[in-house]
């Protein structure tokens, strides 16, 4: 199980990023969209990776599979709906 | 994007579970720990300079503030009452259904946690509801775009913190960073406590 750490850990490669974009601010970085994607498809690689690996976790996958179905299909839709009413009416 | 997203999503899915058969229990921790942290830590990294770099994101985030807030509380609360009316659908026990749901994604945490507090069969939903939740987040933002510019944030959760961040910023905009990363973190926090507190009021 991930730990609360491990979450914390992320918030400081992200202002680090930050501040050097500040300095840089102005500047163009050439191929910057090409770095991200072949950064995104290695996390995606490992994601999937990580959840290939883990026998348990597809073995209860078709027994579970329709009720999982149904409560992330209402979990979805309420969210996107709560999401786009909190919008409208604080105006972001 | 999707087009390369889904076939490294698949390859990563096959290449476990391969290794897992035949393979060595090192490549394992190569590819889902090494490799998923350090990729991890590079995107947030470039992901903050290139959000610093867009002067209108920044400028749009000023704009926005302490409003951006709305988003991880509406999550949190469209998940719940979406776990409500889904337990409703199905007959099943309603404050487990609420719980699991409240996992907002995070389904390593909401799998053993609901497991503990609702019973082994709710951890297995547990697990199944939040990796989908994350799943169908990396292949549907593309096409939920179309519902709502901030529908694939509120699909991801508290995933939207990491794993789902930098499809969530190529869909929804540079200017979206800061939400989507501090809506995930919020959610992130908040899912022990939410699931936890679900099981309580269920005693």
């Amino acid at each position: 199980m991930a730990g609360l750490l491990d979450v914390v850990m992320l918030i400081p490669p992200l202002i680090a990023g930050m501040v050097v974009g500040y300095y840089l601010r102005g500047k163009k970085l050439l191929n910057s969209g090409k770095l991200l994607l072949g950064i995104i498809l290695m996390l995606i690689f490992s994601l999937g990776f990580s959840i290939g690996s883990n026998a348990e976790l597809l073995a209860i996958m078709p027994s579970v599979g329709f009720n999982a179905l149904v409560l992330l299909v209402m979990a979805l839709l309420f969210s996107i709906l709560f999401v786009k009413a909190a919008r409208k009416l604080v105006g972001v | 994007m999707i087009k390369y997203v889904l076939p490294a999503l698949a390859a990563g899915i096959l290449a476990g579970y391969l290794n897992n058969n035949f393979g060595t229990p090192l490549l394992n921790t190569v590819f889902s720990e090494y490799t998923f942290n350090l990729s991890l830590i590079a995107l947030l990294f470039l992901m903050g300079m290139l959000f610093m770099l867009d002067e209108k994101a920044v400028a749009k985030m000023r704009e926005a503030k302490f409003r951006i807030l709305v988003f991880p509380i509406s999550v949190a609360l469209g998940s719940i009452i979406g776990g409500l009316f889904g337990g409703l659908i199905l007959r099943i026990d309603l404050f487990a259904s609420m719980g699991v749901c409240a996992g907002y994604g995070w389904y390593t945490l909401a799998g053993p946690l609901a497991g503990q507090l609702f019973g082994l069969e709710w951890g297995a939903l547990g697990f199944a509801v939040n990796l989908l939740r994350e799943l169908v987040t990396v292949v549907g933002a593309s096409l939920f775009i179309k519902l709502d510019k901030y529908a694939p944030i509120a699909m991801g959760g508290a995933t939207t913190m990491d794993t789902t961040l930098p499809i969530i910023v190529r869909y929804c905009g540079q200017d979206t960073l800061i939400i989507a990363f501090s809506s995930g973190f919020i959610l992130t926090m908040a899912a022990p406590f939410t699931i936890t507190a679900i099981a309580a009021l269920a005693r």
